[in-house]
């Protein structure tokens, strides 16, 4: 399966440090703990977690915006982590991200036109007529109207702006697309429309997709595969089905279980736990499992041994000491 | 908050000694330029020239010139100029920065009322006539150049009119606190309004901006879901806001001004403050006084940026943990 | 909470609220006749898109609609008097006294120069006379109630001290400081993670019995007002278009918008392979269309949505489409439409 991964992630750190309010410390925070994963082609790897979790931080390190501190990325079997900006360079058209907010991550002086080609500008793809061309093609596909072109980024919705960034994503026909909060700031009825602009995409240009959102049913509903983040590390991976139906991690349990329903069928309403108190500090990590103070069923031990991500059934791996719904999980997997 | 204060200080410490430095490299230590010959001034004898070469150990390797340098400057105070030879720098820059003192003091306090007073009540008054009447009023007093303003009281208070409504205003010059507190007074008053017209206008118009945003603010209207007084929300919220950024301009204002800047005003109304000093050294090319002056100048406005970022870190407590 | 409970005499009573803004594009009405009333006990939602008007619907009747430009018409009657109009002397004591606001963002929120403490005695103080230390230990208790961990030492705390989640609970600690008959929360939140979300949600509720007073809660999230709510309000375009019971408004909803506005929720328990939209942009409030504001986008427009439609229904369940109730209950059956 090694050929199919595109992208691949080992053990990533990431650590901003800052100062220290006594004279001459420095805080280290731990923003990616140890991360690894893998993306394979034609996929989408949702993340989730809250915020604050790191997911910004992890997306940056893979598209090779941000430095990592240890850890190697690999794109199709290529290091990309210690190369030069020039030897990146080529790599660079291949994967995309995309911003959460519409309205700042679009230059308010220049044209959508603009804003759009600039990136087969600087790659120097074609006359200016040819990327005129396709600016126009690029706006048709992501459903905005091409005589629209001319205008600037205030002039839009903010759907349209988020069609013009991944407008702008795709400019380059990039193998990957990692998608940081892409409808977080859009009204439901709107960020429907950009996830199955999304989704129409990834059928038609073969895409891959890393999606990062703190929404558990936006995730459910783009992803192949799912992980959740808690504190800059992977709690739980699985496929979007079983992770949803068996929550393997108590954290994955209770960011399900708080998700607000519509009670319009019948089906009773899944036991709400909520989980008190406030994602950890980087800065100041909690000893043994990160998520053991606010565990609705830490015990001593998690205090004081970190729980490995360890695989308990294909396609199923948690960090956690005492898995939940392992009897189910086992059922259901049981080899056909 | 302790050591945000200590961290601070050190800091402007160590710019000091920076500026020391560079003054006295571009001074003294520029290649091609004898430095003998710029210390003694246009004109010196050989004697001269020889005994300055000695005293400074310009012979000598660099950092032991920069120390004697500064040993006389602040240790044995005893720099003298050679150009009006005899005069001691130190004692002179001494004398003359009570007159500045005094002058940037007094009109700051006028330029803060004012201008606090008419920004808020501009930002009270949005959209009504007395806005952009105090805004009118506050560009005029920034566009008006301060010597001639300066000039233009004297000939009212001197000239014109000074043998009838303002006869009670003293010739130019000054009177120390010390001698008589009424004298003083009486000649600062007009140099005070002169100074204090620019900032005011400048005051005015910069509150009356921070002001309006702030009311703009989420916590404004949080304060008026309260309940709470619109007087209350002025001041006690917005104002109080808005104040960080006009202390922060306060104190780079006010160090610049005692560090000379209040040049233009001295010599109009013949004060001999630490401007005049600084602007009649230069046309003597009286290098180490230009170099005191300096040096006093860089201090006062690295010591006013390092007293407003702890104002500012104490009236901003976000401030505080960076 | 049951239904039973609710005291159905209404402790807010809005009628034809019109809030207007002249623009140099011309008159913005975002707000175009509302009503809606809200019983004692009772939990309000409000929801529709951003853009809708909801913010300014609920602060044009606090007059916290201040822009010069802003024409407000209409009655609101809390507690019987009408407070539409009122000046802001006479709004005193109501504002934080007998309603309470909870608002959007809690990062700017609060003053940032003052402790979390100060701001609330100022508040107790304003309302209530107590003395400084008595207003004090009631902050102190507030925050406690609301959740806040170590209140006696977080009460001298700067508002960028706190996480997002513990701000959002010092300003509920806010509103409720005086014991307020209607607490008003505008998107409480949007700007929160769902952990906190439901932290947050559930905190209001619980309070709300404890202090007997009304909510409305103004949301874009259907999911939240199904968790909140026992009555909701939908608008479009500043008008409402559909108003009912919750459980009623999630299972038989009647208007094309409600429709649209459920079906986009990405669900938890069924993979979908496509999101049911509502194609197109919401529309300006600077033209509005003479008749069905939803018009433009809806699925079913015929000749008579030209004209305006009235909120129609029985008692409890209201709203404004042209289409007839055998309709809109066949539609919403037919396979596309059923979830
Ligand atoms: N440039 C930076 N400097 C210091 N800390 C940072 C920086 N960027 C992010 N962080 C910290 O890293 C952590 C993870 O942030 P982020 O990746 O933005 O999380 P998310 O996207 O999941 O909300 C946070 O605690 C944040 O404060
Ligand atoms: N001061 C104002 N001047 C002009 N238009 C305004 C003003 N305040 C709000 N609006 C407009 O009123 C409409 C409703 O806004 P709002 O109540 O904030 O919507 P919601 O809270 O439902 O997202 C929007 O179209 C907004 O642009
Ligand atoms: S390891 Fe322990 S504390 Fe951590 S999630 Fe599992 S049960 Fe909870
Ligand atoms: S009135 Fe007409 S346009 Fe409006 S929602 Fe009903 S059917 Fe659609
Ligand atoms: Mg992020
Ligand atoms: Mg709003």
């Amino acid at each position: 399966m090694s050929d199919d991964v595109v992208l691949q992630a080992t053990d990533v750190v990431k650590t901003f440090s800052s100062r220290g309010k006594k004279l001459g410390t420095r805080i280290v925070s731990r923003a990616v703990n140890g991360v690894s994963l893998e993306v394979r082609r034609g996929e989408t790897l949702g993340i989730v977690g809250e915020s604050g979790c790191g997911k910004s931080t992890l997306a940056r390190c893979l598209v090779q915006l941000l430095p990592v501190t240890s850890g190697t990325v690999a794109f199709e079997g290529t290091t990309l982590t210690g190369l030069s900006r020039r030897r990146l360079r080529p790599f660079r058209r291949q994967f995309q991200l995309v911003f959460q907010d519409p309205y700042a991550s679009l230059n308010p002086r220049r044209t959508v036109g603009d804003i759009v080609s600039e990136p087969m500008r600087i790659n120097h793809l074609g006359s200016s007529l040819q990327i005129a061309e396709r600016v126009r093609e690029l706006f048709t596909t992501v459903g905005l109207d091409a005589g629209a072109i001319n205008r600037y980024p205030h002039e839009f919705s903010g759907g349209q702006r988020q069609r013009i960034g991944i407008a702008r994503s795709l400019s380059l026909n990039p193998t990957l697309v990692i998608a940081d909060e892409p409808v977080s700031a859009l009204d439901v009825s709107i960020q429907a429309q950009v996830l199955n602009l999304m989704a129409d995409l990834q059928q038609e240009f073969n895409l891959t997709y890393v999606f990062i959102a703190h929404d558990l049913g936006v995730v459910r509903h783009v992803s192949n595969r799912v992980g959740v983040m808690y504190l800059g590390e992977f709690v739980e991976f699985g496929d979007v089905g079983s992770l949803y139906e068996t929550p393997l991690h108590p954290y994955t349990e209770a960011l399900l279980s708080v998700v607000p329903e519509l009670n319009d069928t019948d089906a009773p309403r899944r036991e709400r736990i909520i989980i008190t108190g406030d994602v950890p500090d980087p800065a100041d990590r909690p000893s043994g499992c990160p998520f053991h103070p606010r565990c609705p069923v830490a015990t001593e031990f998690c205090r004081v041994e970190k729980p490995m991500l360890v695989t308990i059934s294909p396609g199923r791996q948690v960090a956690c000491h005492y898995p939940r719904n392992l009897a189910a999980v086992n059922a259901t997997t049981t080899p056909a | 908050m302790f050591y945000f204060i200590v961290r601070r200080f050190a800091s402007a410490i160590l710019v000091l000694f920076a500026i020391s430095v560079t003054v006295f490299l571009i001074f003294f230590a520029t290649p091609g330029v004898d430095p003998a010959a710029r210390i003694a001034g246009r004109s010196a004898s050989p004697q001269i020239l020889a005994q300055v070469a000695k005293e400074f150990g310009l012979n000598r390797p660099l950092p032991i010139r920069y120390l004697l340098m500064m040993e006389h400057l602040f240790i044995k105070q005893d720099l003298t100029s050679y150009v009006n030879i005899g005069d001691r720098v130190v004692p002179q820059i001494t004398q003359a920065a009570p007159v500045t003192l005094s002058l940037v003091i007094g009109a700051a306090v006028i330029w803060l009322i004012v201008g606090v007073l008419g920004g808020v009540v501009a930002a009270a008054n949005q959209g009504k006539f007395i806005d952009p009447f105090i805004m009118f009023i506050g560009i005029a007093a920034v566009s008006v150049p301060a010597y001639w303003l300066g000039e233009v009281m004297n000939l009212l208070t001197q000239s014109k009119f000074h043998t009838s409504i303002f006869s009670w205003v003293p010739p130019p010059g000054y009177v120390s606190f010390t001698t008589s507190p009424s004298q003083w007074f009486l000649h600062l008053l007009f140099p005070w309004l002169t100074l204090a017209a620019l900032y005011a206008g400048i005051y005015a118009r910069v509150l009356r901006a921070e002001l309006v945003n702030a009311l703009n603010e989420d916590y404004i209207r949080t304060a008026r879901a309260k309940g709470l007084s619109e007087r209350r929300i002025l001041f006690r919220h917005a104002l109080r806001c808005s104040l960080i950024s006009i202390v922060s301009l306060f104190g780079l204002d006010f160090g610049a001004l005692i560090g000379g800047a209040a040049l233009l005003t001295e010599v109009v109304f013949g004060l001999p403050g630490v401007g005049l000093l600084t602007y009649t050294s230069l046309q003597n090319l009286d290098l180490p006084v230009i170099m005191g002056c300096v040096m006093y100048g860089a201090f006062f406005v690295v010591l006013a940026n390092a007293v407003v970022d702890v104002l500012y870190a104490y009236l901003d407590p976000r401030v505080r943990l960076a | 909470m049951p239904e039973a409970t609710i005291d159905r005499t209404p402790l807010l009573r809005v009628r034809d609220l019109k809030v207007s803004f002249a623009t140099r594009q011309g008159v913005l009405r975002a707000v175009d006749g509302l009503s809606f009333d809200v019983g004692q006990k009772e939990i309000v939602g409000i929801v529709g898109e951003s853009g809708s008007g909801k913010s300014v619907a609920i602060y044009s009747m606090l007059g916290l609609v201040r822009e010069k430009n802003a024409t407000i018409t209409g009655s609101v009657l809390f507690e019987d008097r009408e407070i539409l109009g009122l000046s802001d002397k006479e709004l005193q004591p109501i504002r934080g006294g007998s309603i309470g606001m909870i608002f959007q963002d809690p990062m700017t929120a609060l003053t940032p120069v003052y402790t979390v403490g100060w701001q609330l005695v100022e508040q107790i103080r304003q309302h209530l006379h107590l003395t400084k230390a008595a207003a004090r230990s009631r902050a102190i208790e507030l925050l406690g109630q609301v959740g806040i961990p170590d209140p006696k030492s977080r009460v001298d705390r700067f508002p960028h001290e706190f996480s997002g989640g513990m701000r959002q609970r010092v300003v509920i600690a806010m509103a409720l400081s005086c014991n307020p008959r209607l607490l008003i929360a505008d998107e409480p939140t949007t700007a929160l993670d769902v952990t906190t979300q439901a932290q947050i949600l559930d905190l209001m509720v619980t309070l709300q019995d404890t202090y007997d007073s009304s909510i409305v809660i103004i949301t874009h999230d259907m999911g939240v007002i199904a968790e909140m709510a026992n009555r909701v309000v939908v608008m479009y375009a500043g008008r409402p278009v559909e108003i009912a019971p919750e459980l009623e408004l999630v299972r038989h909803p009647r208007h094309p918008y409600t429709w649209g506005l459920l079906d986009a929720v990405p669900r938890l328990n069924v993979a979908h392979e496509r999101l049911r939209t509502i194609r197109g942009n919401a529309v300006s409030p600077l033209n509005l269309p003479p008749g069905c504001a939803f018009a433009p986008r809806c699925d079913y427009v015929m000749q008579k949505c030209a004209e305006r439609p009235p909120l129609r229904g029985e008692n409890d369940h209201v709203d404004a489409c042209w289409l007839s109730d055998a309709q809109k209950v066949t539609i919403r059956r037919t396979p596309e439409h059923s979830t």
